[in-house]
C-alpha cells in the first residue's frame, strides 16, 4: 500500500500549468468509458487551476479535472498494492493525483474525492482508482458556495 | 445470468485469468476472494455504480463549462470560481 497526501500547498509552482499538453495512457479507461484509453492533458491558463483532460479519438469523453490542492487543505489516498504496481509506482512523488469536477445546472461544482485520476509522471500512465479509503471520502466535495 | 453453487473453498475460474474463491459464508455475509491480473479492476458494485454515474455526470456537462471558463463568462460559474481562487491565493501565500 502506498499513501499519497498532497498538502503541501507551500511547493506551489505547480509545473502541471506549465507543460500545455501531456499526452496520458490509461489503459484501464475511466469507470464507463472503459474503451478509451488515450488520453490528452491540456493545462490552459484561463481555466486555471482546472485542466482539461480530453480522450484522443473520442470526441466527446472529456473532463474538467484539478488538483486536489486547489480544493481541499489536505487529501490522503491509500493506494492498493495492486494500483501501484499497475502504476509502476516507486513512491508517492511519482504520482500525480487529478480529481474530476462536475459542473452542475445550477453553476454549482463538485469535485470527485472518491476516484481520483492518478498517472505516473515518468511513465505517463494513469488508472482512475478507487482508494482503499475511499469510504471516507466524498464523490461530490463542494467547491464555492 | 449462471448460477453456479459452490462450498467454501472453492473456487469459480473465469476467462483462465480471474479466480473467484468462496472463502467464509457467515449468516447473511459471504466473503470471497478475487485474483485477477493487475490490468483487471475489482470493485464493489456499488462503489462501481456511484463513480461511473459521477463520471457521466461530469463529461455531460464538461465541455460547455470549459466554454464558459475560456470565454470568462463569470456571471455563469463566479460562486465557485471565485472561491476556487482565493483558495488558490491562500496556498500560494506561505512561499
Amino acid at each position: 500500500m502506498l499513501t499519497i497526501e498532497q498538502n503541501r500547498v507551500e511547493e506551489r509552482v505547480d509545473p502541471l500549468f506549465t507543460e500545455s499538453a501531456i499526452d496520458l495512457r490509461v489503459p484501464c479507461g475511466v469507470l464507463g468509458f472503459e474503451h478509451t484509453k488515450d488520453f490528452k492533458l491540456h493545462a490552459f491558463p484561463d481555466i486555471q487551476p482546472f485542466l482539461w483532460l480530453e480522450a484522443q479519438g473520442a470526441g466527446d469523453l472529456c473532463f474538467l479535472v484539478v488538483p486536489p490542492q486547489y480544493v481541499v487543505e489536505s487529501y490522503s489516498i491509500e493506494l492498493s498494492d495492486e494500483d501501484v504496481a499497475f502504476l509502476g509506482l516507486e513512491g508517492y512523488e511519482d504520482a500525480v493525483v487529478l480529481n474530476i469536477a462536475t459542473f452542475h445546472p445550477d453553476n454549482s461544482i463538485t469535485v470527485n474525492l472518491k476516484g481520483p485520476i492518478v498517472y505516473n509522471r515518468r511513465s505517463l500512465v494513469g488508472r482512475q482508482v478507487v482508494p482503499r479509503n475511499a469510504a471516507t471520502l466524498s464523490i461530490k466535495h463542494p467547491i464555492g458556495n | 445470468m449462471l448460477v453456479l453453487s459452490r462450498r467454501i473453498n472453492e473456487s469459480i475460474v473465469i476467462d483462465g485469468k480471474i479466480i473467484i474463491n468462496i472463502l467464509r459464508v457467515e449468516g447473511e455475509v459471504v466473503k470471497v476472494g478475487v485474483t485477477a491480473p493487475k490490468e483487471i479492476h475489482v470493485l464493489r458494485k456499488e462503489v462501481y455504480d456511484e463513480i461511473h454515474s459521477n463520471n457521466v455526470q461530469a463529461v455531460g456537462s464538461s465541455r460547455s463549462a470549459l466554454e464558459r471558463l475560456l470565454n470568462g463568462k463569470k456571471s455563469a460559474l463566479q460562486p465557485g470560481k471565485r472561491e476556487l481562487e482565493v483558495s488558490f491565493s491562500a496556498a500560494q501565500a506561505p512561499k
